[in-house]
């Protein structure tokens, strides 16, 4: 029964990455990767890891998918149809099937020695306490590295005239050269414009 | 489980200074923009100076590794959370007058660097895979941001794209080194790793250990990973540009030669070679692409990726010169680096332009920056009295020491074809014809770091026994040289 | 069903997110596929954590952490990547590459 599941999992999920990498729609490319997450979450269930299974169809497919969908909508992505570059397919087929061919390779030779063919559950609290007790440094780190995230989107994203263009301009760079005062000049000038 | 946090204490200081640059920036109404410029750089460089001060008063002794397995907070630690620091602070300093012209969001700029600084920091105290993948992000996601914030270049755009994208395509790859380190293995730490890698050394460690340091690789520019550098080094703004060659090169090289010495100590013999190659590589292709590049940015990128070939060559021999001598050939490259790229920022800020021919005739508009970048190019090339021919001396000498003789037969050639191009700047800036006259005179508070680099690397060539001393005790605090 | 079911399932999902980003064009399509890449390094993860018979939960911990982090890298990336598409237009990987090499 458990093997039926694994079978019917991974084949969705393998469908589904190919169908990211190789369709010419971009939109259908992002609803292969939500089907992708799904499948990933499905095995997620069946090595006993309920909650990782939760997290990853909560962000995975309910954020991150939504904000790529954002971004295709926002860059007009869907208007061009897949591209038409084939130059270098064959060089990344080619690079993808000898890397799996080597990691196929590995994996079947130590086959037998980490493998203990029985799938352990782990229970969530030992999770819950490892996470905020043993990992706590990993975690508050974690914190500061999504606020730089954020930080940037928001500075990056932004477009058009911040509050930081609105300040008087004071004197600027202390010796008078040329070419430097020539340009702020152009700067204020396009400023004024609203460029 | 007792926990000693006052051990963290220079790590929230600089959390909380990040984040203090950023509330201030928001909350005060400023009267101009020079002087927000002004008062946020103040705060960040004093900021960085206690905490500075706090980390070695506080940190000069310990030897602890905190919740049995995260982090470790030694002299081998505390030498990079020092430099990082200082360069946090240089960088900041010669970047004011930059920042003032050519960037939006002085206030962002400012904490990303702490942040930036914090990131090295937590990179070099890293003891297991998973907080130095963590930290290795943090820096990552804040240089990310500064390559992308400058104004009106829209090859900053581009150059963030291809930094984000292929590093995240390194950081995959590392991950999956990790992940089958773990998998063969049950354990992150470094210490505790050693002996059960060597117990179940087989394909898949070899793959995983393989997978990370190339994902490891990409944030050294190593090659054949270092193709980013160029394009990020061209695109981004330039006090960024000296953020990345120097605060992340000196992270990675901390966390890879920890990793490697406590962690690979043990299986030695198996991935020395594969190493030794690949420095072979990176700094043959760096040497050799620097000598037909006509940006100074780009040629820098390149001379960076030599000298991470250079600096390899101490990690890999694995001995204790040979560490020692890596450690001091980052400190000095660090000193030097940061010096040329301030020449690079004032003549950029003040005439816009970076290409070789236009550094022509520069020692008659500032003999002083002349100078200086004449110091930073002889340091480079590992000419005497300066840095780079102290370190670049001790590198090859540990490199016979570990048997590795070809390689600094390689290593001396390509150190003699790198003059041609270290020179030929050099003969620009001194017999080339100046194409505008006029002084070019260096932002004030861009001075003073200024004249202490360039104080720095011809001191480290001339006495080096204190910056030895130093690297040494950083070096005894390693697993196999305690 | 055994370990090497899942490590060779993760290993194919891994090689197609490579195929993904050396080949597709698009920035926005390069992003997923390192999406793709990610999440076969934590069904790794998952699946050691599971048959390895260690006990312990790095592996799944390790994973959350992975999730999160990739959260936060698409979120900026894509923010960066309407910058770019901002000043130069597009976001095909060809056309935007005015830096040599």
């Amino acid at each position: 029964m458990g093997l039926i599941l694994f079978y019917a999992a991974a084949t969705l999920t393998l469908f589904a990455s190919f169908g990211v990498v190789a369709t010419r729609n971009i939109v259908h490319a992002a609803l292969f990767l939500l089907a992708a997450l799904a499948g990933v979450a499905g095995l997620f269930v069946l090595l006993y890891a309920e909650f990782l299974a939760l997290v990853q169809l909560l962000i995975y497919g309910g954020a991150i998918i939504i904000v790529i969908l954002f971004a295709l909508m926002l860059t007009r992505s869907g208007e061009y149809e897949g591209e038409t570059e084939t130059r270098r397919r064959p060089f990344a087929a080619v690079a993808a099937a000898l890397l799996f061919g080597l990691m196929t390779a590995v994996f079947v030779a130590d086959a037998e020695q980490f493998n203990t063919n029985t799938r352990q559950a782990i229970p969530f609290r030992t999770l819950a306490e490892d996470l905020f007790a043993a990992w706590a440094v990993p975690f508050e780190i974690a914190s500061l590295v999504l606020l730089v995230a954020l930080i940037g989107a928001v500075v990056i994203g932004r477009a058009g005239r911040e509050e930081d263009e609105t300040l008087p301009e004071d004197d600027g760079p202390d010796d008078a050269q040329e070419p430097v005062r020539r340009g702020s000049r152009r700067r204020a000038e396009r400023r004024r414009r609203g460029v | 489980m007792q926990v000693d946090f006052t051990l963290l204490i220079p790590e929230f200081m600089l959390a909380g200074l990040g984040v203090l640059v950023l509330v201030v920036d928001f909350s005060v109404p400023w009267a101009s923009r020079g002087a927000k410029n002004g008062v946020l750089a103040a705060l960040t460089v004093l900021g960085l100076a206690m905490t500075f001060a706090v980390t070695l008063w506080m940190q000069w002794d310990t030897h602890e590794i905190l919740y049995e397995h995260l982090i470790y907070v030694d002299r081998y630690a505390l030498l990079f959370k020092a430099l990082a620091m200082a360069i946090g602070a240089a960088v900041v300093l010669i970047s004011m007058e930059y920042v003032h012209t050519r960037i939006r969001h002085a206030g962002e700029f400012y904490a990303l660097i702490v942040f930036a600084v914090l990131g090295a920091v937590l990179m070099a105290g890293a003891a297991e895979l998973l907080t130095a993948y963590i930290a290795i992000e943090l820096l990552a996601f804040c240089l990310y941001v500064l390559v992308a914030l400058s104004r009106g270049d829209s090859r900053s755009g581009e150059a963030a794209v291809k930094y984000i994208l292929l590093g995240a395509i390194s950081s995959a790859v590392m991950l999956f080194g990790i992940a089958l380190i773990y998998g063969a293995i049950g354990e992150t730490g470094f210490r505790r790793s050693e002996l059960l890698l060597e117990a179940v050394f087989g394909p898949t460690v070899a793959l995983g250990l393989g997978m990370f340091v190339a994902g490891l690789g990409f944030k050294l520019s190593m090659a054949p990973f270092h193709l980013w550098a160029p394009d990020v080094y061209e695109g981004a703004p330039t006090p960024v540009t000296a953020l990345v060659s120097v605060l992340s090169k000196a992270a990675a090289f901390a966390l890879t030669l920890r990793f490697l010495a406590e962690a690979g100590n043990a299986t030695l013999g198996e991935w020395q070679l594969a190493l030794a190659i690949l420095a072979a590589l990176t700094m043959t292709v760096g040497t050799f692409t620097a000598l037909v590049q006509e940006n100074i940015k780009r040629l820098l990128a390149y001379s960076s990726v030599a000298q991470v070939g250079f600096v390899l060559i101490g990690i890999i021999a694995l001995n204790e010169s040979g560490a020692r001598a890596a450690l001091l050939h980052i400190a000095g490259y660090s000193f030097t680096n940061l010096a040329a790229f301030a020449v690079v920022i004032a003549v950029e800020a003040k005439t816009g332009k970076e290409r070789i021919a236009d550094y022509a005739g520069l020692a008659s508009r500032s003999p002083f920056l002349a100078m200086v970048m004449s110091a930073a190019m002889f340091s480079l090339a590992g000419l005497p009295i300066f840095a780079g021919f102290v370190t670049k001396f001790l590198l090859f000498t540990s490199a016979v020491e570990g048997g590795l003789f070809w390689l600094m037969v390689i290593a001396v050639v390509n150190s003699l074809v790198s003059l041609y191009y270290y020179l030929r700047i050099v003969r620009e800036m001194y017999v080339g014809e100046a194409a505008e006259t006029g002084r070019l005179r260096l932002h004030v508070a861009a001075s003073v770091p200024v004249w202490f680099l360039f104080a720095g690397t011809v001191f480290v060539g001339v006495y080096p026994a204190p910056l030895m001393d130093a690297a040494g005790a950083a070096v005894g605090a390693l697993a196999p040289f305690l | 069903m055994t370990l090497l079911h899942f490590q060779l399932l993760s290993a194919a999902i891994f090689c197609i997110g490579l195929y993904g980003v050396l080949a597709r064009r698009s920035a926005v399509l390069v992003l997923m596929s390192i999406e793709l890449m990610l999440n076969a390094v934590n069904l790794q993860l998952v699946a050691f954590g599971a048959f390895s018979g260690f006990g312990t939960s790095t592996g799944q911990v390790i994973a959350v952490f992975v999730i999160t982090i990739a959260a936060a890298e698409v979120g900026l990336a894509l923010a960066i990547v309407m910058r770019l598409f901002r000043s130069r237009g597009g976001v095909n990987l060809d056309e935007i590459d005015v830096m040599r090499g």
